[in-house]
């Protein structure tokens, strides 16, 4: 029988990985446990509040995306729009070419994953460096993200040492304060020589304009603070009203994240540089894309839209720790991926359409979620989906038998009752597709079909 | 999860058995009968009830699961609460079904049984009012939260009343808020992981040498029973109900 | 040919024309997110310190345990800007001291002091912006960072530092020095900003 892929992935994981990432997740799941339980007394209402939050600036997008764009040009920002992917990836090489740049340097974003600009930008002769520690040693890889928060969860210091090596970083050594010293110094040049700096936004606030960056290593700073360009990628779905709703997703992003009351590293940009603060670049380009966001809206999905892209529901699947994040074959991995990643493959739904399937609607995900979006009715909804439009799912059953017989009682109880022969014969001879992936690590009780029915009827007679 | 505020707590209660009950596990059928008795109640049980569709529904066949639970609204007439010895599909009740049937013509009946539908635990401690239950159970046991009683009363129902009981000891156990992998067809077509999943689940409850593993779900329990008894080191499981009845029956 | 923006626009406006009714902006009082200990805790100044030193931010009150600090962690030049006359003496006892911040001695620079627009106790945080530290790089390139914090510019809340936002084209909230976990999760600081930040506060 074929197997699901992510099944498959996860069975041929190598084992250390595997329980690299799930230690790795298990700590972030207990370090967000612990800060929100010492902090807050009631951190569900919380997430709640974030939740309606995020839900109202979607529902207003139209509102807020105009809004945000007027403040943004009020500032001094350029402002453009991609509808596509391809649209955005060459919005920011047209910017380049333009100003004649040469050299990016680029903080971690997940869009620019999503559209995969590093590719693009390659190949129009534009060099590109990922400065987050983790997102650097992914690129020289040529490796992808496993995780949204701590993308190289699944590579141990042996790996990154290796790479260095290669990359003429030094000789071997694989202990991480050499390995962080040496990008320092690796990066420091690069960001000097940069012509632009690339980065994403966490949050832009529609009444001010403000873009909001959160990082812990200080790279999206250096983007900003050596280049003459800024160039901004933003998922049109980042909007919020105001700065005042700051204080509640803030609060929340870096706890559920890290475990941090907030990151290092929070920066609020309100345009380019002025004459009288000359320090910062001297350009700044906001990219609003779209890239089926839209699309995403007009679904019955739309709460994934108000994700902030904490990787706390990540750190908490069973499933996700299992598998880790390759198996999910996408930018977005985990529970988060599992909805978004079909849903922004568009047209090709189907081919991630197994994706939704991955998971065994535990709702762990739902309840450490802090804009709590409700995962598993979302993964149910992709599944019925997915079944409409006749995906592909191996090893899952077909149901139309099952529901004739669960809407005629008189077939049901016979079933229960003549069932019992299951008990007279070896169950690991049968020719039952389904029932083979069970028996292979588990057993089954004895059939009792009926039992409990005639007690029922006999105690009644009493 | 959404549940209806103003759910009925009458004493004439119908049961909902669940099929697992049904084809395997008639003992925590009957213990539940004897439970709600013991607590006042008249205990009626719909013959025509079968299941409550959650296979279809989870496999993502929205048309197949809701053929099965448009029988199960008629099966399950009336006002009275129906009880679920089972905190996943009383989720499939008052949870699920309301969502497969969200573009539905006939959403208002499915509501209806929504907002009459307890999972046990919650029913006993958060509809009948019960605090204590009487009688001694000596043992230590590990108790796992069933998922899909997340963001319900019903984990902190069962676990009051266990408390409650003479000699009994609830014993904590690492990484508790981890699902035990059964996840319904997901066993099947994703065996690894689902395996994987709940032979970890196993290590961190037995690792406290417990009793019994108890939960409010037969579903996670096959599971784990079964992962544990191919592994050649059996456990033995309980639904938390089968511990109400025993707790009764040596109290006399 | 309608633009990308148009196309966007048109399509969000499609998505949600057909919602029978859309979230309302929900009412929350400014300080909902507030850790319940905030209510308790004393003074702000005190808790500010103690915040900070617990994101491990040093905090100094004056100025020569600043400077012996700097000299004990072995700095050689300290850019110190022009008006902070007494520091600046105190500094060049023991190192080379500079006001004059440039590109081409970004990596000789080993300390800088710059003065910040603010600090918020609830978190420990610095605030920076362009008005206060007017080259950006000063402030994050050299190992050690101090920011002249003024007792009368923290914030009691996060809440409060957000609704107090000055208009500037750039505003940082520094809490700690810069880190990762990136490598198996192990924490190291001093990753491409400061591995060792402080304040003075004056
Ligand atoms: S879905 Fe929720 S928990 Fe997952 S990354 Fe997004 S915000 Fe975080």
């Amino acid at each position: 029988m074929a197997e699901q892929k992510v099944e498959l992935f996860a069975r041929r994981l190598d084992r250390g990985v595997q329980q690299a990432v799930h230690s790795n997740s298990a700590a972030g799941t207990e370090k967000r446990y612990t800060v929100l339980g010492k902090d807050y007394s009631a951190p569900d209402d919380l997430r709640r509040l974030a939740g309606q939050i995020r839900q109202h600036a979607i529902e207003h997008l139209d509102t807020y995306l105009e809004q945000a764009e007027q403040s943004l040009k009020r500032q001094g920002a350029h402002v453009h729009y991609a509808v596509t992917a391809e649209d955005a990836c060459r919005a920011v090489s047209d910017i380049l070419q333009k100003a004649g740049a040469k050299k990016v340097v680029k903080s971690k974003s997940m869009i620019s994953e999503e559209i995969h600009l590093n590719d693009h930008l390659g190949s129009v002769g534009i060099e590109s460096v990922e400065t987050d520690l983790g997102e650097y040693i992914i690129q020289i890889d040529g490796d992808h993200p496993s995780h949204i928060v701590k993308p190289i969860i699944h590579k141990n210091r042996r790996d990154i040492a290796k790479s260095f090596e290669r990359e003429g970083l030094g000789d071997y050594n694989d202990d991480p304060e050499t390995i962080t010293r040496r990008a320092r110094v690796f990066m420091r040049d690069k960001y000097l020589q940069a012509d632009a700096g690339i980065t994403g936004a966490n949050f832009v606030s529609a009444e001010t304009g403000r873009l909001v960056l959160v990082t812990n290593e200080g790279n999206s700073r250096f983007c900003l603070a050596a280049p003459k360009i800024h160039i901004a990628l933003v998922g049109i779905e980042k909007v919020i009203p105001s700065d005042a709703e700051l204080a509640v997703l803030l609060n929340l992003l870096g706890r559920s994240a890290t475990g941090q009351q907030l990151t290092v590293y929070t920066e609020f940009i309100n345009g380019p540089a002025r004459t009288d603060r000359p320090s910062g670049p001297q350009e700044m380009h906001v990219i609003f894309v779209d890239n089926q966001r839209s699309q995403i809206l007009a679904s019955d999905c739309r709460e994934i839209l108000r994700c902030i892209r904490c990787g706390a529901c990540l750190n908490v699947c069973p499933v996700y720790r299992q598998a880790s994040g390759h198996a999910y074959r996408s930018v977005y991995p985990g529970p988060v991926g599992a909805v978004l990643s079909p849903l922004l493959a568009g047209k090709n739904f189907k081919q991630l359409a197994d994706l939704p399937k991955a998971s065994s609607l535990c709702g762990a995900c739902n309840e450490v979620c802090p804009v709590d979006i409700p995962i598993p009715d979302l993964l149910l909804k992709l599944r019925n989906r997915g079944h409409e439009e006749h995906a592909p799912s191996p090893g899952t059953p077909p149901m139309g038998a099952f529901a004739k017989l669960a809407s005629s009682p008189m077939l049901w109880r016979f079933a229960m009752k003549s069932n019992k022969v299951m008990n007279l014969v070896p169950l690991e001879k049968l020719p039952l597709p389904y029932l083979q992936p069970w028996l292979k690590t588990r057993t089954l009780p004895e059939w009792r079909g009926g039992e409990f029915r005639s007690w029922m009827k006999d105690r009644r007679k009493k | 999860m959404t549940q209806s505020p103003s759910r009925p707590t009458g004493r004439t209660v119908q049961l909902m058995a669940t099929c697992l009950c049904d084809a395997f596990f008639d003992d925590v059928a009957k213990a539940t009968v004897e439970v709600l008795e013991h607590a006042g109640c008249e205990v009626e049980f719909p013959e025509n009830q079968t299941c409550c569709g959650q296979p279809a529904f989870n496999c993502g066949d929205w048309p197949a699961s809701r053929e099965v639970m448009r029988h199960t609204t008629r099966v399950f007439e009336g006002d009275k609460p129906v009880i679920v010895p089972s905190g996943s599909c009383a989720a499939m009740l008052f949870h699920g079904a309301p969502l497969e049937f969200e573009k539905e013509k006939d959403l208002p009946t499915v509501q209806k049984l929504a907002s009459r539908t307890w999972e046990l635990a919650d029913f006993l401690v958060n509809g009948l009012g019960i605090e204590k239950w009487p009688g001694r159970f000596p043992a230590r046991i590990a108790f796992h939260r069933a998922c899909h009683t997340r963001g319900t009363g019903s984990g902190e129902a069962a676990l009051k009343l266990l408390e409650s009981i003479d000699g009994l000891e609830v014993i904590p156990f690492g990484e508790a808020e981890q699902c035990c992998g059964f996840g319904g067809t997901f066993s099947v077509s994703f065996p690894h992981v689902s395996s994987s999943m709940g032979c970890l689940k196993l290590e961190h409850m037995t690792a406290a040498n417990p009793d019994f593993i108890v939960s409010g779900d037969m579903s996670c329990l096959m599971h784990l029973g079964g992962l544990a008894d191919r592994g050649g080191q059996p456990v033995k499981t309980l639904h938390f109900v089968q511990i109400l009845q025993s707790a009764l029956h040596r109290h006399g | 040919m309608s633009t990308a923006r148009d196309q966007i626009f048109s399509s969000v406006r499609a998505a949600l024309a057909p919602l029978p009714e859309r979230t309302a902006r929900p009412v929350f009082s400014k300080d909902v997110a507030e850790p319940h200990w905030l209510a308790t805790e004393a003074d702000s100044l005190t808790l500010f310190q103690k915040r900070a030193e617990a994101t491990g931010t040093k905090c100094f009150t004056d100025m020569e345990s600043c400077a012996a600090w700097l000299r004990s962690q072995g700095v050689r030049t300290v850019y110190i800007p022009a008006p902070l006359t007494r520091l600046a003496a105190l500094c060049s006892e023991f190192c080379e001291v500079t006001s004059n911040y440039t590109r081409a001695r970004v990596n000789e620079i080993d300390a800088a002091f710059t003065p910040a627009a603010g600090a918020i106790a609830e978190s420990g945080s610095i605030i920076l912006s362009d008005e206060s530290t007017p080259d950006r790089l000063a402030a994050l390139a050299p190992w050690h960072h101090i920011a002249l914090v003024s007792r009368a510019e923290i914030h009691r809340t996060i809440a409060d530092a957000l609704a107090a936002m000055p208009d500037d084209p750039n505003l940082i909230w520094v809490t700690g020095p810069s880190k990762t976990a990136d490598v198996e999760g192990i924490l190291i600081q001093g990753v491409h900003g400061p591995g060792a930040q402080a304040c003075l506060i004056v």
